[in-house]
Parts: C-alpha cells; structure tokens; sequence
C-alpha cells in the first residue's frame, strides 16, 4: 500500500526530526545559556534563586512529555484563526505558503504578547493562579479564542491529574519546595472548578490553559526558559498541523518550517521581548488576529473549532 | 515634643497641582439636579461642562415614576487639540449614584505629535534647563504622550464616551489607560452602564502615513470594587501598536530574521534559492510594509467599543443580532436559477468593515472592528448606533457627535 508506506516514510521522518530538536534542545538546556541576551540578565535571579545541587539534571523526562506533539491536548480541534485568515484572505498575488508564512509569524507574534505574560507569571508565582485565570478571562476578548483556552487548560488539569501527577507529585516520589506550591495551586484550581456552580454572570474559576501551562511545567521540574519555549513551540507546532489539515502545505514542508532556524529565531526573539512584561501589560499585539478568529464562527463550512 | 508636620494645605490651593490633571465630580442634588460638585483641571488640559437642553423622555413603561436624571455633557479637550511628546493628561471622573454623563472630544481627533529626536520640544520634561541634549531615554520613555482616565461610575449611573479615534503621527508614541469601576453590590437593573469606544487610525493619510507611528497602547479596563475595598477585573482590552524599534537599535536583526523566514518560504515554494527575487516580489505592486501596518492590514482603523449595564443592553444585543445575521463568509447559492455571474464579494474587507461582536463574560458586549479608512469606520457605526437609537433617546444627538 503506498499510503501505508508514506505513513511510515512520515513517521520516520517526524521521528528523525523530533529527536533532532531534542537533542537541540538537551544541549540547550545543558548549556545554560552560555551567553544570554542582554535582555535575559533579569531572569537570572530565576535561574540563580534556587542554588541547585549538581545532582538534579534538567528534567529531560519531563521535557519530553510536556512537548508530546499531542499536547496541548486536543489541539487538533483548533486551528488558532488559521481557517478563518484563509477565508479572509484569498490569496490573489502571493502564493499559499507566503500567506500562510505571514499568518504563522502573526500567531507566533500574537500569542506571545497576549498568553506568554500568563505562562511566565504562573511559573514565577503559581499561588496567585487564581488571579492569573480570572485575569486573562477578563482580557480575552472574543469567545471563540476563550472556549479554546478553556478547553485545552482543563484538559491540561486532567491529563496532570490522572497521569502525571502520581510521577511528580505522588506519595513516594521526592517534591522540591519548587514545585510545592505549584502542585498546591493546580490542586486548588482544579478543586474550585469542581465545586463552582454557575455562578452568575460566568465570574468563577476558568481553567485557562496559559497560566496552568506555566504552574504545571513547575510542578514538573522544567525551567522557565524550556516552559516558555515549548509553550510558543507547541502552538507553532498546532498551527503547522491545521495548515497541513487546511491542505496549505505538506506534512514534510511542515516539519521542514518547524525545524527551520528561521522558527527558532522568531519563537526565541519572542520570548525575550515578553520575558519582563506584567500581565497587566500583556496586550493584542496583532488587531486583525482578533478580528479574523472572531469572524470563525460566521464560516459557512469550518473543519476546525477556532 | 511634636513632630514637624506639613504645613496646614492651604484652603484656596487647587486639589490639583500637576500640569494635565483634571477632576470631576458629578453629583445628583435633590430632586433629580445633576451637578458638577467638583470640576478642575490644569494646563494642557481642559475640561469643560455643558448643561444641554436634551431631556430624555420617560418611558411610558416604566413603572417608576422618576424620569431618568439629565445627561450631563462633558468636553474633554487640550490645548492645541492634541498631545506633545511628554504630555500626561489625567483625567478623574466620578458619578455618583443615577447620574448620566457624555462625554466627546469637540476638537475631533486626538493628534498625537511626533517624537522628534533631533529637535526636542521645549516644552518637553526631557529637556533639562540649559542643555541641549535630551536626558537619555529610558524605559519609561518620558518622551511618550499619555493620557490615563479614571471613571468610577455609581450604582444606576451612566456613561457615554464615544469620542473621535486617536491619529497618531509619523514617529509619535503615546499610552492610553483607561480604568473605569463599578460598585460590586449593585447587581441587576441597578447596575452602572458604561459605553466606550476607543479607536485608532494610521495617521493623517493626506500625508501618506500609514501606521507610521512608533508606539501606540490603548487600555481598557473594567473593574468591580465591592464593599470592602477589594477589586477584580471584568474586562481588560488591550491592543499595542509597537514598531519595536526600540530593540532594533542595538540588534537589528528583527526584520532580517522575519525577511529569511519569508524567504525560506518563497523559495520552498519556487524552488528558487536565490535572493534576487525580493525586489521584483516588492516592484510586483506589494509595499513592504513597517511592523505595526502589517499586524493592522488591511486596516486603516482599528477600534473597540465596550458595553455594559441596563443602558446599554438594547444596543448590545442589537449589534449581536446584527453580527450573527452578516452572511456567511464562503457561502454559495447553490439553486440553479440563481445568476452564477456575480461571485461573492470579496470578503477581504476592502472597503468594507469587518467586525465581530460578543458577549463575554459579566454581560458586556465586545465589538472589535477594523475599516479602510475614519469615514468609514465612523459611518458604520454612527449608522449602527443610530438605527437602534437608544443612545439618542437616553443622551440626546449630541452623544454621537464625534460619530
């Protein structure tokens, strides 16, 4: 069967790259940061606060799961405005993947200046969760992004409940005062939106997927670097995905942008203009992106939820 | 022995001592007499007050017998009717319990003047007296122009704030806060309502600016105090126009890194490997965009209009309505008698408005919109508001003036 054979061609393929990045990364991480941008030097308080003994190496392990190609969970379901951008913008003069290039530095840009101050927040101070979910459901402007948010960050909250948190946080096994009150904070949440009844006017606890991204890599032993990284990662990663669904590019094309220096470039450049903003200056950076996935819903024929 | 205290403040001092600040107070006397109980401001800031003739008319099916209070029209203007480089205008205004207030810019938009480096306005607080050089900037950027309003808004008050969009100008940078709060206990039809619309143009177009600023942040913030003093967010809209020329300065690889991506893509898609197809890719009719115009496109104007309360629920719902019934993007007719000529108008939104509206959460109502140029944007929702026209049956024609 030649579609079984190119699935495995593909596999192979996704594998090859994925244990590329990997590796990329370990070394990254390994190396840390020999030489940080001028604009990292206030993270060093962060990296530095905890004097680490030489025994605890990066939690490569946990690294893995967290960049599982399947995470954030149900991804698949969303395309992040993509549909919606292909809709409103016919391609007339520009070819499909230039359009589509444009849209993925838009996301990228886009997602780092709105979610990435909630993720960088949760990891620096996971008690205040609660105030970081209200927060960014207050500054979603547009429901079919906020259903998005919610359902990948409840779905983050089971997944930690019924399988990773046994490993990190279980009976038995050793938990740094680092990741306490993360797992603390997760189990607040998630106790909170158990217990909330619909309260009026829809102000009770969320579960947006930002924050909790942010409290959970803690509670799992990534730094704040590697946290960020594979946040803005795996949302490239899901947008490349709805291209190759949306039939904008190939699935080899794909990987090739993802494993492209370009990306890396974009998505660390991001990290580092939004590594010191506060919250309350995490901003929609990209007008149209708003207006492009608030529009979804008015498609006459959608494959994808967002 | 006793300690020095402050002098005893003065009874005939201003509360309010810093250039560009401002205060308002309205309050509703007995029986239903609305009044400026405190009305300053300072230089470049001007506020004025307008008693207008405009009596809402009560609605037969009302069973209060009380007619809603009088809207009270405010004027919020500089001077020069815009804002220089380190210009911070702030703005207090309170409304207490039923009170009703509209407020507009009667100078039209509000400019934003341009961040000269090589020419620093006098009047500028980077300058120190006697140098010639400006103080060097920092991360406050004290060159920026600012504006910060701060309504608390009372139990069954109302405000309405559609004032003219910013225009900022080539090179200009500016800051916008905008924190409005509510009483938390009032719940229901005695809620505040609270209208506002913040809007933002690519600068003067006769001129051929095309979102040529440096820097533009617009927030919006709504927040809900309860009785002991403690605030939670409800609504936070938050757009940053940013070239991000700041960091460029030192590392300008920004645009180099965006070009190669761009490139990368091309030359995946024609297989081309040289970079000599860049300039035919511009001279093929594509400006090359700045930053800031390529997250607007293909906008000229992009805005936001927030509402909230018993005020405005008709007008919330009505533009709900009116969004969910815009016709499918993509939607084709597939009956046989139907003329297959025309296709579908492009739904590129040029020369057209593209919105959305929803209602998130605490009851508002969120309408974000881009359009090709002012007139449009303004047209179409001036159109909007008055075709539901309760905004003109509870403030009067002169709550849409900017509109």
């Amino acid at each position: 069967m030649p579609s079984m054979l190119l699935n495995t061609d593909l596999e192979a393929e996704v594998t090859l790259l994925e244990s590329r990045l990997q590796d990329a990364r370990a070394q990254l991480a390994a190396s840390e940061y020999p030489s940080p941008p001028s604009s990292y030097t206030v993270k060093e308080p962060y990296i530095k606060s905890k004097p680490q003994s030489p025994t605890i190496h990066t939690p490569l392990h946990a690294l893995l799961l967290l960049s599982d190609s399947a995470l954030p969970l149900g991804s698949f379901a969303y395309s992040s405005g993509l549909e919606s951008y292909l809709a409103h913008n016919k391609p007339s003069r520009t070819s499909p993947i230039t359009s589509f290039h444009r849209f993925l530095k838009l996301s990228i840009a886009s997602i780092a200046s709105t979610s990435l101050p909630y993720v960088l927040a949760g990891y620096r101070h996971p008690e205040t969760l609660d105030t970081l979910d209200n927060d960014i459901d207050a500054s979603t402007p547009c429901i079919v992004a906020q259903r998005a948010s919610i359902a990948q960050g409840r779905a983050l909250i089971g997944v930690w409940e019924r399988a990773f948190r046994v490993s990190f946080a279980g009976p038995g096994s050793p938990v740094s005062s680092d990741a306490e009150s993360a797992v603390a904070a997760i189990d607040d949440l998630s106790d909170a939106l158990k217990s909330c009844l619909e309260e009026d006017d829809g102000l009770g606890p969320k579960g947006h997927f930002a924050p909790l991204w942010g409290v959970v890599c803690r509670a799992m032993g990534l730094d704040l670097q590697q946290t960020a990284y594979v946040f803005v990662m795996n949302h490239a990663k899901a947008v490349l995905s709805a291209a190759v669904r949306a039939s904008v590019m190939g699935p080899y094309q794909a990987q090739n942008v993802l494993a492209s220096q370009s990306l890396q470039d974009m998505i660390t450049k991001r990290i580092a203009r939004e590594w010191d903003t506060p919250v309350e200056e995490a901003g929609q950076i990209v007008p149209a992106l708003d207006l492009w996935v608030g529009r979804h819903e008015l498609l006459y024929s959608r494959i994808f939820n967002s | 022995m006793r300690k020095p205290t402050a002098p005893i403040p003065s009874p005939f001092q201003s509360s309010i001592a810093k250039q560009g600040q401002g205060k308002v107070v309205l309050s509703l006397l007995p029986p239903n007499n609305p009044t400026f109980t405190t009305l300053t401001y300072k230089y470049p800031l001007k506020l004025v007050p307008r008693n207008g003739n405009f009596i809402p008319t009560a609605d037969p099916s009302d069973p209060s017998d009380t007619s809603p209070p009088r809207p009270v029209h405010l004027y919020l203007l500089t001077y020069g009717g815009g804002l220089l480089p380190g210009d911070h205008i702030s703005v207090s205004i309170t409304l207490e319990a039923r009170t009703r207030m509209v407020v507009t810019t009667p100078q039209g938009s509000t400019k934003i003047f341009k961040t000269d480096p090589t020419n620093p306005d006098l009047t500028s607080p980077t300058v120190i007296k006697g140098h010639r050089d400006r103080m060097p900037t920092n991360l406050h950027q004290p060159d920026m122009s600012q504006q910060t309003l701060d309504v608390h808004i009372g139990p069954q008050a109302a405000l309405c704030y559609l004032p003219d969009p910013s225009v900022p100008y080539r090179n200009s940078r500016y800051a916008q806060h905008q924190s409005f709060t509510i009483d938390a206990s009032a719940k229901g039809p005695h809620r505040a309502s609270l209208c506002v619309l913040d809007w933002v143009t690519q600068g003067r177009t006769s001129r051929g600016e095309n979102w040529d600023f440096r820097f533009w942040r617009g927030r919006n913030e709504v927040w809900a105090r309860d009785a002991t003093g403690r605030s939670r967010l409800l609504l936070r809209d938050s757009v940053v126009l940013d070239d991000e020329s700041e960091r460029d300065l030192d590392s300008d690889d920004d645009s180099d890194s965006y070009e190669e991506l761009d490139n990368a893509a091309r030359n995946l898609h024609n297989g081309l490997v040289n970079r000599a197809d860049r300039p035919s890719q511009t001279k093929a009719g594509l400006t090359p965009l700045n930053l800031i115009a390529e997250r607007c496109a293909p906008h000229g104007v992009v805005g936001t209009l927030i509402l909230s309360g018993p005020v405005f629920e008709a007008l919330g719902a009505f533009l709900l309505q009116k969004f969910q019934s815009q016709p499918r993007i993509g939607s084709r007719n597939w009956s046989d008698q139907a003329p297959s000529s025309a296709p579908e108008p492009s739904v590129s939104c040029r020369g057209d408005v593209t919105w959305t509206a929803a209602r998130v959460r605490a009851g508002f109502v969120l309408v974000k919109f881009g359009a090709k140029d002012f007139e449009t944007a303004k047209d179409w929702l001036g159109g909007l508001i008055r075709e539901e026209g309760s905004v003109v049956r509870e403030f009067g024609e002169e709550a849409l003036f900017c509109l």
